[in-house]
C-alpha cells in the first residue's frame, strides 16, 4: 500500500468529518467516511451551499482570504436529532488548484451535557433555596425553645451542657380560676385569648431584657439575669411583673372575659438545661424557680408577691410594702412583701421611650 | 434516620446524567415514540429528561404533577408509546448496574404517572 492510500484511508476513518470543496464552487471533491455519515449529502447536494444551506458562503471566503481560516458552529438536524458542529475551514491547493479544507468536530454530547447541568444545577439551586427557608424556620422554632447563646451551644455541639445562672430573678404567673374558664367557656376561646396575653407578656419582657422559659398552661415563666448575667435582674422582673398586671387591667376594661392573674418573684440561682432527648425543651431548675412558685400561691388576684432579696433590691425604685412572714413549703419560715404599682412614679421617668402598643402600660 | 434515594445510590448526578443521556438516545433514535421528539428543541428535551429522571429516583426535582400533565396533553400519547418509553427507561438502568428490584422500583413510580401522560 503506497503512502498516500495509507493517508486516505486514515483520513477516511477518524472521527473527525473531513471535506475538501472546490473554492471556486464549493462543490465536494471529497468527504471522508465520518463526514458522511453525519451529512450522508445526496446528488441533489452537490455544494456545501446545498448541504448547509444556513452557512454565510461570503463570510466564509472573505474570513479565509483574510486570515487563512475560518471557524462556525452549527446545528444540522439529523432524523429528529439535532447535532452540533464546529467547523473549521482552511485554504489549500491540489495541482494549482485552490480547495477549501473542511474540519467538523460533532459537539452535540458537550452541549447536550451543558444543557443537563444547566438543567440540573438549576434544581439544586432551588432545593438549596428551599433548605434554607426550612432552616431559618427551624431555627425561629428552636430560638422560641431556648436563649440565643443556648441555641448556638446546641448547633455546634449537638448538646446543651447545663449552666449555672447565679443571680438571676424568677418571675412565676397563672391565672385565678383558669381551671373553671377552660371547662365554662369555649377552649378554643379561651386558648386564642391565652396565646394574645403570652404575646402581649412576651413583648413586655422583651423591653426589659427577660428570657421567656416556657408556659405550662396557664403558668408563664420568666427570668432576668440569663443567658446574660445583669446587675438589674431583680428591677428588670418587678418593671416586667408591674406591667403584665397593668395590661391584664386594661385589657379586662375592654372585653367581655376577666383574666386575673397572681405572680411570685424570687432571687437566686437557677441552672438552665436542654432536657429530653426526642422531645426536648429548654428548662430551669433550682430554689428561686421553686420560692417563686411558693410565692405565687401567696398573691391573691393581682398581686405581685417577693421573696426578701428582691424586696432589697428594688426598695428604693418601687412602691413596696411587707406582708409579714410565711411558712413556705421547702423554705420554712420566709419574709414576704408585695410589690405595689405606683403609677405615677414611672410614667416617663424610669423608663422613657418605650416603643409599640405597651408604651403606655 | 433518612433513608437514602436510588439517586444517592448509584451515585448521585455524575452517574444519573449517563442515565439521561442513553434513555435520550434510545428513545430518540426509537421510531415509535422518537416522532413526539421531532420538533422538540434539543435542549428543553435534556432538560426534562434530567428532571424527570431525577424526580423517579428522588433526586431533587422540580416536576408536579400537574406540570407532568401540562407538558405532556396535546400530544395524543398512546399506551403503548408509555409502555415503549417505560421498556426503554428500565433496560436503559438495568445496563448502567441498576438491580432488578430497584429497577422495578422505578417502573412502580412512573406507573403512577401514567395517567399524567397518556390521554
Amino acid at each position: 500500500m503506497s503512502i498516500a492510500a495509507i493517508n486516505e484511508q486514515l483520513l477516511r476513518a477518524i472521527g473527525v468529518g473531513i471535506a475538501l470543496l472546490d473554492a471556486a464552487d464549493l462543490t465536494f471533491k471529497f468527504q471522508n467516511d465520518t463526514f458522511q455519515d453525519w451529512f450522508s449529502p445526496d446528488s441533489s447536494q452537490p455544494t456545501l451551499e446545498d448541504l448547509l444551506p444556513q452557512l454565510d458562503v461570503e463570510v466564509m471566503k472573505s474570513q479565509i482570504a483574510e486570515t487563512g481560516n475560518y471557524t462556525i458552529e452549527f446545528s444540522f438536524k439529523k432524523k429528529r436529532r439535532t447535532m452540533i458542529f464546529a467547523a473549521d475551514f482552511s485554504s489549500a491547493m491540489e495541482n494549482d488548484h485552490p480547495l477549501f479544507v473542511m474540519v467538523c468536530q460533532n459537539i452535540s454530547r458537550i452541549r447536550e451535557m451543558e444543557s443537563m447541568i444547566d438543567s440540573y444545577s438549576k434544581m439544586v439551586e432551588r432545593n438549596t433555596r428551599e433548605l434554607k427557608r426550612e432552616k431559618e424556620q427551624v431555627e425561629k422554632l428552636l430560638l422560641n425553645m431556648m436563649p440565643r447563646s443556648v441555641y448556638e451551644e446546641y448547633k455546634t455541639f449537638g448538646v446543651v451542657t447545663p449552666t449555672l445562672y447565679d443571680p438571676v430573678t424568677v418571675l412565676m404567673l397563672d391565672f385565678v380560676g383558669f381551671t373553671e374558664m377552660a371547662v365554662s367557656t369555649d377552649p378554643s376561646v379561651t386558648v386564642s385569648e391565652l396565646n394574645d396575653i403570652y404575646s402581649a407578656f412576651d413583648r413586655i419582657g422583651e423591653q426589659f431584657g427577660c428570657e421567656r422559659i416556657k408556659t405550662i398552661g396557664d403558668a408563664y415563666i420568666t427570668v432576668a439575669g440569663m443567658p446574660e448575667p445583669t446587675p438589674d435582674h431583680a428591677m428588670a422582673i418587678a418593671n416586667t411583673a408591674i406591667r403584665f398586671v397593668r395590661y391584664l387591667k386594661r385589657r379586662n376594661e375592654g372585653h367581655p372575659n376577666t383574666w386575673l392573674c397572681r405572680i411570685g418573684i424570687a432571687s437566686g440561682s437557677v441552672v438552665g438545661s436542654v432536657v429530653g432527648i426526642q422531645k426536648y425543651v429548654y428548662d430551669i431548675f433550682g430554689p428561686a424557680v421553686n420560692l417563686a412558685s411558693r410565692l405565687q400561691d401567696c398573691s391573691e388576684s393581682m398581686e405581685i408577691t417577693m421573696s426578701e432579696p428582691v424586696y432589697k433590691a428594688i426598695q428604693n425604685e418601687f412602691l413596696v410594702e411587707p406582708d409579714g412572714s410565711r411558712v413556705l413549703r421547702g423554705f420554712g419560715e420566709q419574709q414576704v412583701y408585695k410589690l405595689r404599682d405606683n403609677r405615677i412614679e414611672f410614667r416617663g421617668q424610669a423608663f422613657p421611650g418605650l416603643g409599640g402598643d405597651t408604651e403606655s402600660i | 434516620m433518612v433513608q437514602r434515594t436510588l439517586f444517592e445510590k448509584y451515585g448521585g448526578f455524575s452517574s444519573v446524567s449517563r442515565v439521561v443521556l442513553s434513555f435520550y438516545d434510545t428513545l430518540l433514535d426509537s421510531d415509535d415514540v422518537g416522532p413526539f421528539f421531532d420538533d422538540v428543541d434539543m435542549g428543553r428535551l435534556v432538560d426534562h429528561q434530567t428532571k424527570f429522571i431525577a424526580s423517579l429516583l428522588g433526586g431533587p426535582s422540580s416536576y408536579t404533577d400537574e406540570q407532568l400533565k401540562q407538558i405532556h396533553a396535546g400530544l395524543n400519547i398512546r399506551d403503548t408509546h408509555f409502555d415503549e418509553m417505560k421498556a426503554v427507561l428500565c433496560q436503559t438502568l438495568l445496563d448502567h448496574g441498576f438491580t432488578e428490584g430497584d429497577v422495578e422500583v422505578v417502573a412502580a413510580a412512573l406507573e403512577i404517572r401514567r395517567k399524567l401522560i397518556v390521554e
